[in-house]
């Protein structure tokens, strides 16, 4: 049996999925990225590969993705970040074919992805210099209403009436904002909803400007926020489709990579 | 007090100056098999950059701030030609004391540069010569007339498309013509601008061999080399640059010949528009080779556009001369200064055929809105023939590095999708 | 043969063009010495008839002739005569299109010459603004109007005017330039007269000194300047399109430089502007192929004979040209 590895470091966790030869989903981990990343990110594959009794030569290949990508050295090939996602989308089975945008709010950046008839690249544009409508500024946010970041959907879903406005999309000036409406007396649930209006309403801005179509994938870490994916539904006034385990789709997609590169350097090798 | 922190200033400027040429040149050449004639080339940087920006050149020298600039005329009063526009992030940060945040890099690179340097340049540089082109340049130059330079602003017409325009520019390049007499004291004759003119012509002719080379596919040479190249026009002395021009072609052309070829075989050729990639900063032309791709044409005003055309004249005669010169200035002019600017257009789309394009890469400079705003017709052009176009939105700072070489290698990594679906 | 091409296409076709009409202007006017008469009387150009050495005639003289005549007797042997001597003119016509104006007539030559010389003199040429220009335009076809109309007038009473007299026989000739300028070049100055035998041809020939006295002039400080009014240009013009000799233009190729308007003697800017046409060729052109010469573009601009090229722009060429020049 022969296993491919997807491995994407991002700024802020390192996520491996290894594939088998049906292409499914065999293994996954995830592990904060640190500073050490090269060194965590080789942990972590070696603790996966125990855990699942696999043996490192049976890894066919492996792609790398992410910010780290280049200094993950063992990798055969590097693969960018917006073509891995749109692999992984393409191949995830979760309503695969209905759409042809991807959403992809990471640690440090948010993408959109344009796909063509067939699924592959045919725009994507990406939001400039500042962290915000990221992961960061959601956790910027749980910090200072002292909440768990997973906690956010929840405090959004028992939001009732109207949305505190948040006005600053700069990470600085919103952490001062959600403190002087804490102490102006709005609701936790109230300022939770508001940053997840505001996230939807700047990224659906961006994703304007390359124009959206069909129904829109929507993955990365923040995606398992129930209360973000309902404002990005009100935000875009389209259905999203979210995969079971969103933060993984970029690397998966690079497992996919992985293997099409194998079976290529396959035939190469029998002609 | 104040002398003294300017110097410190200064020093520590030009410090950072020397880095990031240093740092840009390293990785230029770093790259396999280089032509042994770019060594010229690399060398000629190295030396100039070493003593922070030359102005060695024996007699008059008149700086320019962009290439709507007759440089034959120039030439044929005596002076030396020296453009001036500026690619260093440690003088775009010096120039930020003068200009807005959002202004371009170039526009606040050139005044953070003659503002740091101004002790050796106000002297050297006889004249200053600003066309009133982009708004960042025309206001530019009233900042620098405050600095005490000796400004000549051009007068250009907005549009190219009416007689009137063409006789206006005309005019403004006569008034410049008798500055430049007034300037270095010497008569404009038809023996001086004729010699001026076949020089430049053969520059240009030069130019177009090596413009016609990059053509070929496998590619011979590297873009970063031809830009490199045709920045080097910006100050060299020309006869120099043009025997290292011709050893390059001739060194090319044995290469072709043999079948030698550089980078990967089926590297995606990339066309390069927008704002003017100059040293130090060839980021983006240097992170898409080093990506796997070739820049194998370029339409920006520090190359192509600065060395294609060639002046015409029937009557060899100063009255048929002088407003040729200007013509070839204006005409062909595909700068998005000017409004109804179809010329760019129809032009990419012409290169795009003749070089076999598979990827357009629009860089422009945060702050300039000429370009940013012809970027969409132009998408919209290109997409129409299934030619993909990135467009990258950065400035001098290296910063946006990380973030800019994921987009390019997406944007390379979807071109070859795209070409072995084929 | 491509070797030969690109010494055609590298070559100077001004220089050439400057000997093809000397040979030309010595074939036209001192033709008759030798005893050649070039293609007799249907010459699409100014070969004037008032020459008496002449090689050749030019068209417009028996077409005034001919069209002398009551339009009842157009279906008989004067209305043929009519007929087979335009089938002849045009026949001529068509082989070098308006190539006749730029490489054969005499009095386009002449004009060349009239440049040249100031040149020589170092004193610039005038230009005058597009306004002015597009009027100009127009006064070659009144001419030919005018023409047409006075001849057939005499033998007819056109709009219920009364018949002209016969002093309106060729009367565009009595104010051509041809008729008082070529025959000088034989030594005989008996055209530089006015002619007062009857009010009409004092008129006629008094505007004829006067049009001389511009042809020179205008030709001094313009280039072509008499070729803009000359309603030969405007008969060709009308059948041009049929012309086998071309100038054909690439639209896709041009980059709008302008070095083919900067060099034209006759100002024709559609040449550098317009990108539609594939046919070229304006009413003004006289096929002299200088733009073709100065353009840098690959095939951009080309004269083709039965759609074969002939002439063609190439880098090279251009280079070669405008390159080494003092
Ligand atoms: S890049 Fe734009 S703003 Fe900057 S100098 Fe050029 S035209 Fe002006
Ligand atoms: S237009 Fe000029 S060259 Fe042509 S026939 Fe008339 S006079 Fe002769
Ligand atoms: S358009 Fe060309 S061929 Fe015609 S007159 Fe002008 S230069 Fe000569
Ligand atoms: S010279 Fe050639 S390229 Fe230039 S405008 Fe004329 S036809 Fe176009």
């Amino acid at each position: 049996m022969k296993y491919f590895c997807g491995i994407d470091i991002g700024s802020t966790a390192t996520k491996i999925v290894l594939t088998d030869e049906e292409g499914k989903i065999a293994a996954h981990t995830t592990a904060p990225t640190g500073s050490h990343f090269h060194k965590n990110a080789v942990e972590a594959l070696e603790a996966l590969l125990c855990r699942q009794q696999i043996k490192r030569q049976d890894i066919g290949y492996i792609v790398s993705t992410g910010y780290g990508r280049k200094l993950f050295k063992e990798a055969d090939e590097t693969i960018s970040e917006i073509t891995a996602n749109a692999a992984g989308a393409r191949n995830s089975g979760e309503g695969a074919g209905t759409f042809r945008t991807i959403i992809n709010i990471g640690g440090q950046d948010s993408k959109i992805i344009l796909l063509d008839d067939e699924g592959h690249v045919k725009h994507f544009t990406m939001n400039d210099k500042c962290a915000a409508g990221t992961g960061r500024f959601l956790e910027m946010a749980a910090r200072n209403l002292e909440i768990e970041v997973d906690e956010l959907g929840d405090y959004h879903m028992k939001s009732t009436g109207v949305p505190a406005t948040i006005n600053s999309t700069c990470t600085v000036f919103a952490e001062s904002e959600i403190i002087s409406l804490m102490a102006g007396g709005h609701s936790r649930e109230a300022i939770v909803a508001g940053i997840h209006y505001s996230i939807a309403r700047r990224i659906s801005r961006l994703a304007g400007k390359i124009g959206i179509e069909d129904k829109v994938f929507f993955d990365g870490g923040p995606a398992l926020n129930r209360g973000l994916v309902a404002s990005f539904e009100d935000e875009l006034m389209r259905e999203i489709v979210v995969p079971e385990t969103p933060q993984i789709t970029t690397a998966f997609g690079a497992a996919v990579i992985a293997q099409e590169a194998f079976a290529a350097e396959g035939e190469k090798i029998n002609v | 007090m104040h002398t003294e922190r300017f110097e410190r200033v200064k020093k520590s400027t030009n410090l950072h100056f020397t880095m990031e040429a240093d740092e840009a040149l390293r990785k230029i050449e770093d790259f396999p098999s280089n032509p042994g004639a770019m060594g010229y080339f690399y060398d000629l940087f190295r030396s100039v950059y070493a003593n922070g920006g030359s102005l060695t050149h024996k007699g008059t020298i008149i700086g320019t701030m962009c290439v709507q600039v007759p440089e034959e005329l120039i030439l044929a009063a005596g002076a030396v030609p020296f453009r001036l526009c500026n690619g260093a992030h440690a003088f775009d940060q010096a120039g930020a004391e003068f200009m807005p945040a959002k202004a371009c890099s170039l526009a606040r690179a050139t005044v953070g540069m003659l503002h740091i340097n101004r002790s050796v340049h106000k002297e050297r540089l006889g004249m200053v010569v600003v066309p009133a082109t982009c708004d960042q340049k025309r206001k530019a130059g009233e900042l620098l007339r405050e600095m005490g330079y000796n400004v000549y602003i051009l007068e250009v017409p907005s549009s190219k498309n009416s007689e009137e325009a063409r006789h206006y520019w005309q005019n403004s390049v006569k008034r410049f013509t008798a500055e430049l007499q007034h300037l270095t004291g010497r008569k404009i004759t038809k023996k001086s601008l004729g010699t001026a003119i076949n020089l430049t012509n053969e520059a240009r002719r030069q130019f177009r061999r090596l413009y016609n080379f990059r053509k070929i596919s496998p590619p011979v040479v590297y873009g970063k080399d031809a830009l490199l190249v045709s920045n080097a026009y910006f100050f060299d002395d020309k006869e120099r640059w043009l025997q290292a021009l011709t050893d390059l072609n001739n060194e090319l052309e044995l290469k072709a010949l043999k079948g030698e070829s550089v980078g990967n075989r089926h590297a995606p050729r990339i066309l390069f528009t927008g704002s003017p990639p100059v040293f130090p900063h060839l980021k983006i032309p240097l992170l898409l080779e080093q990506s796997g791709a070739i820049v194998a044409a370029d339409e920006v005003c520090s190359s192509t556009r600065m060395l294609y055309d060639a002046v015409a004249y029937d009557e060899s005669a100063l009255y048929d001369m002088i407003p040729s010169v200007a013509d070839r200035y204006l005409k062909p002019c595909t700068c998005p200064f000017l409004v109804l600017n179809d010329d760019r257009r129809r032009r990419l789309k012409d290169m795009a055929g003749q070089f076999a394009i598979d990827g357009i890469v629009y860089q422009i400079f945060s702050g300039c809105h000429l370009y940013e705003m012809e970027q969409r017709t132009i998408a919209k052009t290109f997409a129409d023939s299934g030619i993909p176009l990135l467009f990258l939105e950065t400035d001098y700072s290296q910063e946006d590095t990380g973030q800019l070489s994921t987009r390019i290698e997406a944007f390379l990594e979807s071109i070859k999708a795209r070409k072995r679906r084929k | 043969m491509k070797r030969l091409r690109q010494a055609i296409n590298n070559s100077d076709i001004s220089r050439f063009r400057f000997h093809f009409q000397l040979f030309a202007f010595g074939l036209l006017i001192y033709g008759g010495y030798l005893a050649i008469d070039f293609g007799s009387n249907y010459i699409p150009a100014f070969a004037c008839p008032f020459v008496e050495t002449r090689g050749g005639t030019c068209y417009l003289y028996p077409l005034q002739h001919q069209l002398n005549m009551p339009l009842s007797q157009l279906f008989s042997g004067r209305g043929i005569g009519l007929l087979t001597g335009f089938i002849t003119f045009l026949l001529m016509f068509v082989l070098f299109n308006k190539a006749w104006c730029g490489f054969a007539c005499p009095l386009g030559t002449v004009q060349d010459w009239i440049t040249k010389l100031r040149n020589r003199f170092g004193i610039r040429y005038s230009t005058y603004s597009e306004t002015v220009f597009s009027r100009q335009k127009n006064i070659k076809y009144v001419l030919l109007a005018l023409l047409l109309l006075l001849s057939l007038g005499m033998s007819n009473s056109l709009f219920g005017m009364q018949k002209l007299s016969g002093d309106f026989s060729t009367s565009y000739c009595m104010i051509c330039p041809g008729r008082t300028v070529l025959p000088l070049f034989t030594g005989d100055m008996s055209q530089l007269v006015i002619d007062f035998s009857s009010k009409t041809k004092t008129v006629l020939t008094g505007l004829g000194m006067a049009v001389t006295g511009l042809f020179f002039t205008g030709a001094f400080v313009k280039k072509r300047f008499f070729c803009l009014l000359c309603p030969m240009s405007a008969l060709q013009y009308i059948f041009s399109k049929a012309g086998l000799l071309r100038l054909k233009k690439d639209g896709m190729k041009c980059t709008r430089c302008g070095n083919c308007y900067r060099v034209c003697d006759v100002g024709i800017r559609e040449i550098a502007d317009d990108l539609e046409s594939t046919m070229i060729v304006q009413d003004d052109c006289m096929m002299c192929l200088k733009c073709v010469s100065a353009c840098p573009e690959e095939g951009c601009l080309k004269a083709t004979f039965l759609g074969l090229p002939v002439y063609e722009a190439t880098e090279q060429g251009f280079f070669k040209r405008m390159g080494g020049r003092s």
